[in-house]
C-alpha cells in the first residue's frame, strides 16, 4: 500500500508548538506537506508568549528534511497566520485548528474572563483562522479543514463549562462549513481527541496522560486532511489507539395531532414514545430531521376533534377485526324462549320458533340477528380489541338505541363472520353517542344482517363536534294503537334470556343489581326488543317470522322480570309498524321511538354473486365452478380425512368466465378459498364449464389436458388426486346452484303436474317431474286411493314448491300447490324428496336426521311406502319426458336406474351371427361378458357352427370380459377401443386376454 | 480400454421396514465397515467415496462416510432415483478403471418413509413429468401409487400383446419370496403362494399388493480396486467387473406411446447389449442375475430386455422355472426388490453384494451352483439403467 503523501500541499497547524499540534505538524511534514507551525508560545492557561515552541518544531521538521515555517501570532489574528502560508509558499490547502487553552473551574467559581478567554481562543480563534483561509480554499477548489472539539463538549465534564461550550460550538461551525464547502471541495471535519497534552495534564491522572500519546491522534487528522479522503461534516472520537465516528440518534418520537391542543399531560402520557429508544432514526441533515414534522402536517386539517374520552379522528371509521361465530337450531330456539316464545306450547305459530322439527317449518325470529353481532363485539372488547380513540370504560356507556336489519330470513344454522366499524360519533353536548355498525356475513360471504348499536357515553361530549340528527323518529301517531299486545314476562325471564350470550350480572345477580341502584336484577333491553318483534309479527305478519326485515328501538327505561310488557302498535303501511313498549305495572315506556319493518314477501335467495363467481354473462340454469366450490366447502367439512389423504393445495384458474379458487387439502382442516393462494402444489387452468364437467364426471381431465383445454403447472402428478371431486353428490351441487339463484325453483301453484314444463327453457325442478310420474302411477292404480286413504301435502324447499297427493278422494290424484285439509304435511328439501322417491333415502332416516318434518297425522306418513312400489323406470320415464332439454352442464339427475344397453347389443349379435355364420369360426371360442351397472351376464359361444348367444354364465369360457354397460356400448361401436379400454382398466379380461383382440364381431352393434 | 476393476469387498445391513431401522449414517457406515472388513482394507487406504441416496438433504454422504474416518478424501453424493446405488458403483469403477485411483468405496443407503413413493418437491417441474404424460395418454391417471400405475400399465400392455395371465405375474412374487426365505438380509422371509399373491389387495391390475416392492431402509457398500492394489494386498482371484454400461431415456421412451418402453425396456436392452459386446459374453454365459423387480411386471419385462428369454416368451420362461434354481438362470436369488426390499440408494450396491457373494461361493443356502458369470440390472425412472457383468475366474 502506498503512503498517503502531502507533497506540494501547504498546511497550517495552530498551536503546533507542542502536544497534539506538534504531532500533527511533524506527521504532515514527514509526508511532504509544507507546514506553518503556529504557536503563540503561551502557557496552557493562556498567559505569556514565546517563539521558542514554534521554532523548536520547525527545527525538528527541517532536520528531518521537511519544510516548515514558524508563526507566532495568536489565533485571534488568524489572517496573519494565513498570510504567512501565502507569503512563504503562495498557497494554502490544509487548516488544522488545534490551538487551545484551559480555564477549568466549577461553574459557581467561573469568572466572565474565564468564559470569554476560552471563547476567544477556541471559537473566535478558529473562526478567524478559518475565515481568513476560506476564500483561498474555495477559490482553489480544494481544502481540508479540521476543528478540534472534545469529549467534554459532547458529554459535559465537571469544571469545564466554558471549554465544553467552546468545543461544541466548533462542532456547529464545522457542520455548517461542511455544507457550505462541499461544492468547492472544501471538506470540514471535527475530532474530539483525547491525548496527554499539556491541556489534559490537569484533568487526567499522570499514568493515563502518559499512555495517551498525541501520535495516536495525528494519523486521523492527517487522513482527514488527505486529498483521498472525501469525508466531510464528520465527528470523530480519537485517542489511545481508538478511533470512532459519532452520529445523532433520535427516538422515533410521537406526533401529536395538530388539530388538538397538546397539553403537558399529553406529553407525559406519550413519554415513552418521545424518550424511548426502542425505535430510532439517524437523521443526517435538516431535511431528515424535519421528516416527522412534515409528515404530521396533514393532521392539522382534521375537523373531528374530540376530547380525552373520544378522539373522533382516530375512532371514526375504524374497522374492528372480523369475528367468526356460528349458531344452530338450539341457539335460535333458546333465544326465542328467552324472548317469551312458546308460552302456549300448542300454538303452532310459536312452536315454529322453538321446535326444530315443526311440520310447518322451523324459522328463526329475525331479531335474533342482534345476538351473534353483539356477542362478537363483546368478545372483542374482552380481548381488549376496541377502536382506538374511544378511551372510556364500560361504566360510562348505556345501550341507547339498536337497529337490526336482516337481508333475508335467517337460516336454521349458519357460520357467520361479523365485521364491525365505528360508523358515527355525535357530540350531544354533555354526552356523546357512538354508533357501531356490525355487518354479518354468511359462509358464502353474502351479507345476512346489519346491526347498528348506538352507545350513549355519559359525560363524553362537549368538544363542539357534530350533533347528529335531532329529529325524533318513529313517534307514534296521535291516535289509538291499531293493535295492543299485553304479555306478562316470567320472573325468571332474564335468567333465561342471558343464556343467549349477554352475561352481564346486572341481569342475574341481586347484589350486583343493588350496587347499580336497582332493587333487583333487570330484564335485558334486548329481551323486550325480542318480545316486541314477536308481537308485531303476530299481529302484522300473519305470524310468519320470515317476513321480519328490521327493527329500530330506543331503550328508554328498564323492565323488571315478571312485569307486564304492553306493546302498542301503529300500522303506518303494510310493511312498517311503529310501536312502543310500556311496563303495565309502572306505566313507564321501556322502548320508545321504535319501528319494525316487514318484507312485502319473503325474500328469495339472492342471485347476486361476486363477479368472479357469477358474471352477468353466465347463463341461468347452469351449475358453475363457484357452486362446486361452495359445495366442496361442506364436503370437505364432512370429510376431514381428505386432507390427510390428498395432501395437496390445488389452485384453479378459470376462464369463460374468469375466476380463481383454491382448494387446500393439505393444511389444517382444509379450506376452499376464492382467489389465488401462495404455495399451491399444482395449478390447473381451464374453462369454468369444463371444470364443472370434470367435477361431475362428464369430462375426463386427461382428455381435457391433451385437448389443450386444461393446463397444469406445478406438480402434474398431484392432479391425479382430483378423483374425489366426482364423488360429490350431484344433488348437493344442484342445491348450491339453486342457492346461488342460477337454477330457478318451480313456484307453488306453477306448472300443473302433468302439464308442460315451465316455459322459457328454464329447468323445472326434478320433483315436478316426479310428481308427474306419480300422477301417472296413481291414475293407473285407482285401488290405491281406497287402500291408503290419506291426503299428503308436500312442502318442498330449495327450490320451494308445494304438491299434494290425494289418495283419499275419488280415484286419487296429484295436485300442484297447497290443499285445504291434508292429513299430514311433509316438509323437506327438493333433493331429499327426489332421493326418497328414487329409493336413495329412507323417510325414517330423513325424519330422524331432521331433514323431513311432519305435522298433522304423523302416522299417516308411514303409508308412503307405496312410493317405493312405483317402478323407478316409470318415474325415470316420467322424468325424462317431463324434463325440458337441459344443457349438458346441469346437474346429473339423481341416479334413476339406467336402462341396460347390453340386451340390445347381444340380441343384435345373435341376429348377426345367424346372418353371417363365418364370424363364429374367426374366434372359435366360448367367451362370456360380465356386464355391470346394470349387471347382466352373457355367454357368446363361437366354438362351432354359427355360434350362439345366451344370457347367463359358463364355466368353460375361454375368456370373461368384465365391462360396464356404458363401456360395452362404446366397445360395440368400435371394437378398436378394446385396447384403450383395457389399458384404462375399464375392460378386464379373465382368461385368454388375446381373445379381446377378436371382438370385431361386436362391431357396429 | 481401461484397467480391470475388482470388487474386493462388499457388505450390507439387514433391510428393514421404515421406522424399524437405524438412522442413515449408522446403516451406511455399518455397510461400509463390513465391506472394508470383507476386503481387508483400512479406510485410510480409500482414496475416494461415492455415496448414493435419494431422500435426504445434501451431503448425507459425508455424514455417513465420516463415521468411517475423517481422512479428508473426496466424497461424491450421488442421486439417480432407483438406480442410485449402481450409479455410485459406476462412478467408483470409472475412477479406478481410468487410473485416477487405486482403491475407492461406493456406499448406497436409504431411509424411507412409509407408503408409496411420491414427489417431495411440489413447487417445481416433476422430473418424471414426460413419463407421466405418456402414461396419462395411454391409460389415464388413477388414485393408485404412480409407480405402480406405470409398471402395472406396462404389465397390462404386455398382457394385451401376449395374453399373459395374472397368475404369471404372481408366480414371480412366489419365486421371490422363496428365494428371500433363505436370505437373512431380506425384509420378507415368509413364503407366499400364487393364490395368496393374487388375493392380496389390488393395486393396479394386474399388480396386487404382494407384487410391489415395499418401502425399505438399508445400506450396502462395495470396495473397488485396481489389479495392482489387489496384488499388493495379496487378494487372490477377486471378483471383477467384466463390463458395465449406463443408458438413459431414448426417444422411444416417449414416442410411440408405449408403457413398456416408457418404463425403460429399451434402456435396459440397450445397456445389456453394450455389456455383452464389451465382455464378449452373452446371456447364455450367465448363471445368476440380480435384476430390478420393483414390480413383478418389470421382472417379467426385464427377462426379455436382458435377453434371458425371447420376446413374448417370458410367460413360458416363468412357468418352466427357468428363472430359479434348476432352471436356466437364477434371477434374484437374494429375493430381489420384491422380497429383500428396495432402499432406493442401496439397491444397486445390495445387488452387487449378492452377486459377489454368489461368485465367491459364499451365498450359503441360496448359493447358485458353479456361478462364475453374474449379471446385474438396476433401473431408475426418470431415467437411468445400469447393467453390470461380474466375473470370477
Amino acid at each position: 500500500m502506498s503512503d498517503l503523501r502531502f507533497d506540494q500541499r501547504v498546511a497550517i497547524v495552530t498551536g503546533a508548538g507542542g502536544g497534539l499540534g506538534r504531532s500533527h505538524a511533524l506527521l504532515l511534514a514527514s509526508r511532504g506537506a509544507r507546514v506553518v507551525v503556529n504557536d503563540l508560545g503561551g502557557s496552557a492557561t493562556g498567559g505569556g508568549k514565546s517563539s521558542a515552541a514554534a521554532d523548536r518544531v520547525v527545527e525538528e521538521i527541517k532536520k528531518a528534511g521537511g519544510e516548515a515555517v514558524a508563526n507566532y501570532d495568536s489565533v485571534e489574528d488568524g489572517a496573519k497566520i494565513v498570510q504567512t502560508a501565502l507569503d512563504t509558499w503562495g498557497r494554502l490547502d490544509i487548516v488544522v485548528n488545534n490551538a487551545g487553552i484551559l480555564r477549568d473551574t466549577s461553574f459557581q467559581k467561573m469568572t466572565q474572563e474565564d468564559w470569554e478567554l476560552i471563547y476567544r481562543i477556541h471559537v473566535l480563534g478558529s473562526f478567524r483562522v478559518t475565515h481568513a483561509a476560506w476564500n483561498h480554499l474555495r477559490d482553489a477548489g480544494y481544502g481540508r479543514i479540521v476543528f478540534t472539539a472534545s469529549a467534554a463538549g459532547i458529554y459535559g465534564n465537571f469544571g469545564q463549562a466554558n471549554y465544553s461550550m467552546a468545543k461544541l460550538g466548533l462542532l456547529g461551525l464545522s457542520n455548517t462549513l461542511a455544507i457550505e464547502g462541499r461544492k468547492k471541495n472544501v471538506l470540514v471535519n471535527t475530532i474530539a481527541p483525547i491525548a496527554g497534552s499539556r491541556l489534559t495534564e490537569t484533568v487526567l491522572p499522570k499514568e493515563l496522560v502518559d499512555a495517551l500519546k498525541p501520535e495516536f491522534v495525528s494519523p486521523l487528522v492527517a487522513y482527514l486532511c488527505h486529498e483521498s479522503c472525501e469525508e466531510t461534516g464528520g465527528l470523530y472520537e480519537v485517542g489511545g489507539g481508538f478511533m470512532g465516528k459519532l452520529r445523532w440518534e433520535r427516538s422515533e418520537g410521537h406526533c401529536f395531532k395538530l388539530s388538538k391542543l397538546v397539553t403537558p399531560d399529553a406529553v407525559a402520557a406519550k413519554w415513552s414514545a418521545i424518550a424511548g429508544f426502542e425505535k430510532t432514526t439517524h437523521p443526517t441533515d435538516i431535511t431528515a430531521s424535519m421528516q416527522p414534522i412534515l409528515g404530521n402536517l396533514g393532521t392539522a386539517k382534521s375537523k373531528g376533534g374530540g376530547n380525552e374520552l373520544i378522539d373522533v379522528d382516530e375512532a371514526l371509521g375504524f374497522e374492528l377485526p372480523p369475528v367468526t361465530s356460528s349458531y344452530d337450531e338450539r341457539d335460535l330456539a333458546l333465544y326465542a324462549l328467552g324472548v317469551g316464545a312458546g308460552q302456549n306450547p300448542l300454538d303452532g305459530k310459536e312452536l315454529g320458533l322453538v321446535y326444530e322439527n315443526w311440520g310447518d317449518g322451523f324459522h328463526a325470529l329475525g331479531s335474533f340477528a342482534v345476538v351473534p353481532a353483539l356477542n362478537a363485539i363483546m368478545s372483542l372488547a374482552k380481548q381488549g380489541k376496541q377502536a382506538p380513540g374511544l378511551n372510556y370504560g364500560l361504566e360510562r356507556i348505556l345501550h341507547g338505541e339498536q337497529y337490526t336489519e336482516i337481508r333475508k330470513p335467517l337460516p336454521p344454522r349458519a357460520k357467520l363472520t361479523h365485521k364491525a366499524r365505528i360508523k358515527d360519533i355525535f357530540d350531544k353536548g354533555k354526552h356523546a353517542l357512538v354508533v357501531t355498525e356490525i355487518k354479518t356475513l354468511d359462509e358464502s360471504g353474502e351479507e345476512l344482517a346489519v346491526n347498528e348499536l348506538t352507545a350513549f357515553v355519559r359525560g363524553a361530549g362537549g368538544w363542539g363536534g357534530e350533533r347528529g340528527p335531532s329529529a325524533e323518529v318513529n313517534v307514534p301517531p296521535d291516535r289509538a294503537p291499531d293493535a295492543v299486545v299485553t304479555e306478562k314476562t316470567s320472573p325468571g325471564q332474564a335468567l333465561l334470556y342471558r343464556l343467549s350470550g349477554d352475561w352481564n350480572p346486572l341481569h342475574a345477580d341481586p347484589g350486583f343489581a343493588k350496587a347499580f341502584g336497582f332493587e333487583r336484577p333487570i330484564l335485558h333491553g334486548l329481551c323486550t326488543f325480542g318480545y316486541a318483534t314477536r308481537h308485531v309479527i303476530a299481529n302484522f305478519a300473519g305470524g310468519d317470522p320470515r317476513l321480519f326485515k328490521s327493527i329500530k328501538v330506543r331503550f328508554a327505561d328498564t323492565v323488571f322480570p315478571g312485569e307486564t310488557i304492553v306493546t302498542e302498535m301503529w300500522k303506518e303501511s303494510d310493511t312498517r309498524i311503529v310501536f312502543r313498549c310500556k311496563v303495565a305495572e309502572r306505566d313507564r315506556v321501556a322502548l320508545s321511538n321504535a319501528a319494525i319493518e316487514l318484507f312485502s314477501e319473503i325474500p328469495r335467495p339472492k342471485a347476486a354473486e361476486p363477479a368472479a363467481t357469477a358474471p352477468a354473462a353466465a347463463p341461468a340454469g347452469e351449475i358453475h365452478a363457484a357452486d362446486i366450490f361452495l359445495t366442496l366447502r361442506q364436503y370437505i367439512a364432512d370429510h376431514p380425512e381428505l386432507v390427510g389423504k390428498v395432501g395437496t393445495v390445488f389452485q384453479f384458474k378459470f376462464a369463460e368466465p374468469p375466476g380463481a379458487w383454491a382448494l387446500d387439502l393439505k393444511n389444517g382442516a382444509g379450506a376452499v378459498t376464492e382467489g389465488t393462494v401462495g404455495g399451491a402444489d399444482v395449478t390447473l387452468e381451464l374453462a369454468d364449464a369444463d371444470f364443472v364437467g370434470m367435477a361431475m364426471g362428464k369430462l375426463n381431465p386427461q382428455k381435457l389436458y391433451f385437448g389443450g383445454k386444461l393446463k397444469i403447472s406445478g406438480n402434474v402428478m398431484a392432479s391425479q388426486k382430483l378423483d374425489f371431486l366426482t364423488k360429490i353428490d350431484p344433488a348437493e351441487l344442484q342445491k348450491a346452484a339453486v342457492k346461488a339463484g342460477r337454477i330457478p325453483g318451480s313456484t307453488p301453484g306453477g306448472a300443473p303436474a302433468a302439464g308442460p314444463p315451465a316455459a322459457g327453457g328454464s329447468q323445472a325442478s326434478m320433483s315436478a317431474a316426479i310428481f308427474g310420474g306419480i300422477k301417472g302411477y296413481v291414475e293407473a292404480h285407482p285401488e290405491l286411493a281406497g287402500k291408503v286413504g290419506t291426503v299428503f301435502q308436500f312442502k318442498l324447499s330449495e327450490p320451494e314448491s308445494a304438491w299434494a297427493i290425494d289418495l283419499k278422494n275419488g280415484g286419487g290424484t296429484v295436485i300442484s300447490g297447497a290443499v285445504e285439509k291434508p292429513d299430514v304435511t311433509l316438509s323437506l328439501s327438493d333433493s331429499d324428496f327426489v332421493a326418497m322417491c328414487t329409493g336413495q333415502a329412507d323417510p325414517q332416516k330423513l325424519y330422524f336426521g331432521g331433514k323431513l318434518k311432519l305435522s298433522g297425522n304423523v302416522m299417516a306418513a308411514q303409508k308412503l311406502d307405496f312410493l317405493k312400489k312405483i317402478d323407478p323406470a316409470e318415474v325415470a320415464k316420467a322424468m325424462t319426458s317431463k324434463k325440458p332439454a337441459a344443457p349438458a352442464a346441469t346437474a346429473a339427475p339423481p341416479a334413476a336406474p339406467k336402462e341396460a344397453k347390453s340386451p340390445a347389443i347381444f340380441k343384435a349379435l345373435e341376429e348377426r351371427l345367424a346372418k353371417n355364420p363365418k364370424l363364429a369360426a374367426e374366434v372359435g371360442k366360448l367367451v362370456q361378458f360380465a356386464v355391470s351397472s346394470p349387471d347382466r351376464s352373457w355367454v357368446v359361444d363361437l366354438r362351432s357352427g354359427a355360434g350362439a348367444v345366451r344370457e347367463g354364465t359358463d364355466a368353460q369360457a375361454a375368456a370373461t370380459f368384465r365391462i360396464d354397460d356404458e363401456d360395452l356400448a362404446v366397445l360395440a361401436k368400435d371394437p378398436q377401443k378394446a385396447k384403450d379400454l383395457f389399458m384404462h382398466g375399464k375392460l378386464r379380461v379373465d382368461g385368454d386376454i388375446r381373445l379381446a383382440h377378436k371382438l370385431g364381431f361386436l362391431n357396429g352393434l | 480400454m481401461g484397467r480391470r476393476v475388482n470388487v474386493i469387498g462388499v457388505g450390507m445391513t439387514k433391510f428393514a421396514k421404515p421406522g424399524a431401522s437405524d438412522d442413515y449414517h449408522v446403516m451406511a457406515s455399518a455397510a461400509g465397515r463390513a465391506a472394508l472388513e470383507d476386503a481387508g482394507v483400512a479406510f485410510s487406504e480409500i482414496e475416494q467415496a461415492y455415496a448414493g441416496y435419494v431422500y435426504g438433504d445434501s451431503t448425507c454422504g459425508q455424514r455417513a462416510v465420516y463415521e468411517l474416518g475423517l481422512t479428508g478424501i473426496p466424497v461424491f453424493n450421488v442421486n439417480n432415483n432407483c438406480s442410485t446405488g449402481s450409479t455410485a458403483l459406476m462412478l467408483a469403477r470409472q475412477a479406478v478403471e481410468g487410473g485416477l485411483c487405486e482403491c475407492v468405496i461406493a456406499i448406497g443407503f436409504e431411509k424411507m418413509e412409509k407408503g408409496a413413493l411420491g414427489s417431495k418437491f411440489t413447487d417445481r417441474t416433476n422430473p418424471v413429468e414426460r413419463h407421466a404424460l405418456v402414461m396419462s395418454e395411454v391409460q389415464g391417471f388413477t388414485q393408485a401409487p404412480p409407480a405402480a400405475q406405470m409398471f402395472g400399465g406396462a404389465g397390462r400392455e404386455y398382457q394385451w400383446k401376449h395374453g399373459t395371465k395374472r397368475e404369471t405375474f404372481a408366480k414371480i412374487s412366489e419365486k421371490a419370496r422363496k428365494h428371500a426365505a433363505k436370505n437373512p438380509y431380506a425384509i420378507f422371509n415368509q413364503p407366499l403362494t400364487v393364490d395368496e399373491v393374487l388375493a392380496s389387495d389390488p393395486v393396479y391390475d394386474p399388480l396386487t399388493r404382494y407384487q410391489c416392492c415395499p418401502p425399505t431402509c438399508g445400506a450396502a457398500a462395495a470396495v473397488l480396486c485396481s489389479d495392482d492394489f489387489a496384488k499388493k494386498h495379496g487378494i487372490a482371484k477377486p471378483v471383477y467387473i467384466a463390463a458395465q454400461a449406463m443408458t438413459t431415456d431414448l426417444p422411444s421412451s416417449f414416442e410411440p406411446k408405449s408403457m413398456i418402453k416408457m418404463v425403460g425396456y429399451d434402456m435396459a436392452a440397450g445397456a445389456a447389449k453394450k455389456v455383452y459386446e464389451k465382455a464378449g459374453l452373452g446371456p447364455q454365459d450367465v448363471q445368476v442375475v440380480e435384476l430390478h423387480d420393483c414390480f413383478t411386471a418389470n421382472e417379467l419385462l426385464t427377462y426379455e430386455a436382458l435377453g434371458l428369454c425371447k420376446e413374448g416368451e417370458a410367460e413360458k420362461f416363468i412357468w418352466d422355472g427357468d428363472n430359479t434354481y434348476g432352471g436356466k438362470f437364477v434371477t434374484n436369488p437374494s429375493g430381489g426388490l420384491l422380497s429383500k426390499g428396495h432402499p432406493l440408494g442401496a439397491t444397486g450396491l445390495a445387488q452387487c453384494t449378492e452377486l459377489v457373494w454368489q461368485l465367491r461361493g459364499q451365498a450359503g443356502d441360496r448359493q447358485v451352483p458353479s456361478a462364475h458369470v453374474a449379471l446385474q440390472h438396476n433401473l431408475g425412472l426418470g431415467g437411468a439403467c445400469v447393467v453390470t457383468m461380474y466375473r470370477r475366474d
